[in-house]
């Protein structure tokens, strides 16, 4: 043992001489070499390889139209699935999110048109109820300890009821036409969608893996009871990540809104599969504490890009829907069983 | 019915052997595990295998009843050759070998008695003969010389309770080995009584016993011969009896230990942390103190309310009454957060489940609890920093690792348990308070830990220690008090910090 105090380790320029040294390998944790590269990238390879094969086999794949409409569709699925992100990283489950989408969507739309309420106040409002929506999941979930697949399938019935409830079953039209810039408005010729979703990851990204809080996340997710005994405030995470996951929800239930222009309260009724398809795929643990933001959007990439070419090629919808099932079903049994050291 | 050999015929040390084992080696990814060890075990023998963690123990024990497979090498069993390529665990049941850990291959929700014969239930048609397999249990209860309620599912048994439903299980299972593997290691000293009383009704019946333990008195007590492996090697097979301590741990460590504990100075005027008449659920009315510099040890059997202690005082664990005090000032600490501000780290016992986050980095679980000192502008990691301290906190503690980036999870029990500590090193802990710190590690890395528990004194901390092993706390604490069923029993310090005297009070006898 050296005889410099171990208080000095905290002071940067008693430890100047140590930061000269080496603190090991980074990439170590994959081994190093092309087979790290490989499985790091695996979800890039793949969409590079889709995006050939598309070129070659589909038909209009790669007109500037059909690439702006990929591009916005993603774009929602995305910022959906960051905020489904952060509740799977702490090993919980919002099954809640696609009638999150349903009740926000119609709840802005029935403001602007039925009551008159600014855009702005609306706007407001609908992310007041997303927190609320979000508080009452992490509660139930972590304080009251309730499984969260239980928990929040059960507000989701609840949330499903409340969006036909206000809606009357129809969609509500008559919004304000600027809002549809959200949706379907371009700038610089990329569409608006797309900034959001660039910005939502950016931010996810900054705060997963360069903040104390996003780095908790990690804690808690990987070993809750740790976690708690260094000091982490378990419960404050848990529940941040359900807000998040509804905040995210309504952000893309905003975008989803001004695009078809009508609060539509089924607007995310079929959402939550692509969605945990794309927090799986993207290399998500669903036993909690490991994930990478950039997976998930290339995830979404992914998916994206499959359901437009399935569209385009003219496969029938319920086809899709076997294929979409094949892949998560593909996806977990990789993940469940590659925990096996 | 039970099959039990003639006790008459075994005697300890004759007859051809159960198992013959000769030059074994079993490779792993990059690590030769056992290098042509050879291993022999006759009927009616207690055979102790010993060694430092990781010297090739379990791996041993593991091939014996087909966990593992090895390059090379060739099995006897009752002079008759098997073949290791196609053995398996399957195999070795049929052959009558059966290994007990310490940690349970019993199923919680079920009974005692459906535990013991899972899968081998006496059978009336389709239907399940509960009166048989009960009078099949009595039995074999009989045998062991134990009385278990076995309607009762196992989730509500003690930790020796369970350890004896194994062994039930293996004998109903006709065992000729039986192996065991730590048993002794989460056992309070009464209990251990009855393990090796066990271990005698077995050989007595010309079963052989394979004994793995850390606890070398028990060695002298209940084995006739000792196997030690040192880095997969075997390094000597001979008889107990001639056999004194400080030579097995010579061959243990291959080295000599001149002095296992280091000298902890006296310590200060300050009180650290008290507590007065604190209660809960499972302790009352604890009065304690801790000064400046001052190892506190804690001994008391299992359940006597040692590591709820700890972990009340860390803010974990709920109090019905008494009051904290902190530099003198009374505190109220209802989370582990409000404890770290005050000061106070707690080191788990369960290392893994508690103390470790296995799915971060080195990096990362060394800086957990004391991430806030290394941010920059209100929200972010100042990694460079965060970095440079981790390294220094664990070149220091002279963890041997490959990279700050690296899992924790692979690293030695030691080493893990050096993280922990670096963790609270980091964090500004004053009082650090250790459940069973040197729990699951070898003699090598108990010594640095003593060390380092010596260097912490010496820097005005404070240590509570809380250990099964007396000779821990003897060597360590200046004082230790005395846990018995949830009180304080006594304190001892100086002249009366003997064996004998703790022993006592550790028993409840001297109520």
């Amino acid at each position: 043992m050296t005889n410099q105090g171990y208080a000095d380790a905290r002071r940067p320029e008693a430890a100047a001489e140590a930061a000269g040294r080496s603190f090991g390998e980074k990439s170590s944790r994959y081994g190093g070499g092309l087979r790290s590269f490989l499985e790091e990238w695996t979800i890039l390879i793949l969409l590079l390889a889709l995006l050939v094969l598309c070129s070659v086999f589909v038909d209009r794949f790669f007109e500037i139209g059909n690439l702006m409409n990929i591009a916005r569709q993603i774009s929602f699925l995305a910022i959906v699935a960051l905020g489904e992100f952060f509740v799977i990283l702490i090993a919980q489950m919002d099954m809640s999110i696609g009638w999150t989408i349903g009740l926000t969507s119609v709840l802005l739309a029935g403001l602007m048109s039925r009551n008159g309420v600014p855009m702005g106040v609306a706007l407001v409002l609908v992310f007041g109820v997303a927190i609320v929506i979000g508080i009452i999941n992490g509660l139930l979930s972590i304080v009251g300890k309730v499984p969260s697949f239980i928990a929040t399938l059960v507000t989701m019935n609840v949330l499903m009821g409340l969006s036909y409830l206000y809606s009357r079953g129809i969609p509500i039209s008559g919004l304000p036409r600027q809002l549809n810039y959200l949706g379907m408005g371009y700038l610089f010729s990329i569409p608006v969608p797309v900034y959001l979703m660039v910005l939502v990851t950016a931010l996810c990204y900054v705060f997963t893996t360069h903040t104390e809080l996003g780095r908790s996340f990690y804690a808690v997710g990987g070993n809750a009871e740790a976690a708690k005994l260094s000091g982490i405030n378990v419960r404050f995470v848990g529940v941040l990540a359900f807000v998040i996951s509804a905040v995210l929800a309504t952000v893309g239930s905003i975008g989803l809104t001004a695009k078809t222009m009508a609060g539509t309260a089924s607007l995310g009724g079929d959402m939550l599969f692509d969605v945990m398809t794309v927090v799986v795929l993207g290399g998500t643990s669903l036993y909690g504490g490991k994930g990478k933001v950039i997976g998930v959007v290339l995830a979404a990439l992914l998916v994206g890009v499959i359901s437009n070419a399935m569209v385009l090629i003219g496969i029938n919808t319920y086809y899709q829907w076997i294929v979409k099932g094949a892949i998560l079903i593909s996806v977990v049994l990789i993940d469940v069983n590659s925990k096996k050291e | 019915m039970i099959e039990v050999r003639s006790a008459a015929t075994a005697q300890a040390g004759t007859g051809t052997p159960l198992l013959e084992i000769r030059d074994l080696t079993v490779k792993f990814p990059g690590v030769v595990a056992l290098d042509s060890v050879s291993f022999d075990l006759l009927p009616g023998e207690c055979h102790a295998l010993v060694g430092e963690n990781g010297a090739g123990k379990s791996t041993l024990a593991k091939v014996i009843i087909g966990e593992n497979q090895p390059a090379s090498g060739r099995m006897f069993v009752e002079g008759h050759e098997v073949n290791l390529h196609s053995y398996s665990v399957r195999e070795s049941q049929r052959l009558g070998f059966a290994i007990v850990h310490q940690e349970f291959q019993l199923i919680d929700e079920m009974t005692a008695l459906e535990n013991i014969f899972v899968g081998h239930y006496s059978k009336v048609g389709p239907f399940i003969n509960r009166v048989a397999l009960r009078r099949r249990a009595h039995e074999l209860m009989e045998l062991l010389g134990l009385e278990i309620d076995l309607s009762r599912p196992v989730k509500y048994l003690r930790t020796a309770e369970k350890q004896v439903v194994q062994l039930a299980r293996a004998m109903a299972l006709d065992a000729k080995i039986v192996i065991l593997d730590e048993l002794t290691a989460v056992l309070p000293e009464s209990d251990i009584q009855a393990v090796f009383r066990l271990v005698r009704t077995l050989t007595e019946r010309g079963i052989g016993v394979i004994y793995i333990s850390h606890r070398l008195d028990e060695i002298f007590e209940i084995c006739d011969r000792y196997t030690v492996l040192r880095d997969g090697h075997g390094i000597a097979t001979a008889n107990v009896r001639d056999l004194t301590k400080a030579k097995i741990v010579r061959m243990i460590a291959g080295r000599e230990l001149t002095k296992v504990f280091p000298d902890i100075g006296s310590p200060g005027e300050e009180v650290l942390l008290e507590t007065r008449a604190l209660s809960s659920k499972a302790f009352r009315k604890v009065s304690l103190s801790v000064r400046k510099g001052e190892v506190v040890g804690i001994a008391g059997l299992v359940g006597a309310g040692k590591t709820e202690l700890l972990h009340a005082l860390f803010g974990n664990y709920p109090l019905t009454g008494g009051e904290i005090l902190v530099r003198g000032k009374p505190v109220r600490i209802a989370s582990p957060q409000a404890a770290i501000k005050h000061g106070l780290g707690l080191i788990p016992d369960e290392r893994k489940r508690q103390g470790l986050n296995t799915m971060m980095d080195v990096r990362k679980n060394t800086t957990l609890p004391a991430m806030r000192d290394y941010k920059k502008a209100l929200f972010f990691m100042d990694e460079k920093r965060e970095l440079t301290a981790a390294y220094g906190i664990l070149e220091q503690l002279q963890l041997r690792y490959r990279s700050l980036w690296q899992g924790v999870g692979k690293l030695s029990g030691g080493n893990q348990q050096k993280i922990v500590l670096a963790k609270w090193m980091l964090a500004h802990t004053d009082v650090f308070l250790m459940d069973e710190p040197t729990r699951g590690i070898d003699v090598g890395a108990k010594a640095e830990i003593y060390r380092l528990i010596a260097e912490l004194t010496a820097r005005g901390k404070a240590v509570v220690l809380v250990s099964p092993e007396l000779e821990e706390l003897l060597g360590l604490a200046n004082r230790i008090y005395i846990m018995y069923e949830g009180k304080i029993k006594d304190m001892v310090e100086g002249d009366r910090k003997d064996q004998a005297t703790i022993m006592t009070s550790l028993l409840g006898a001297n109520e």
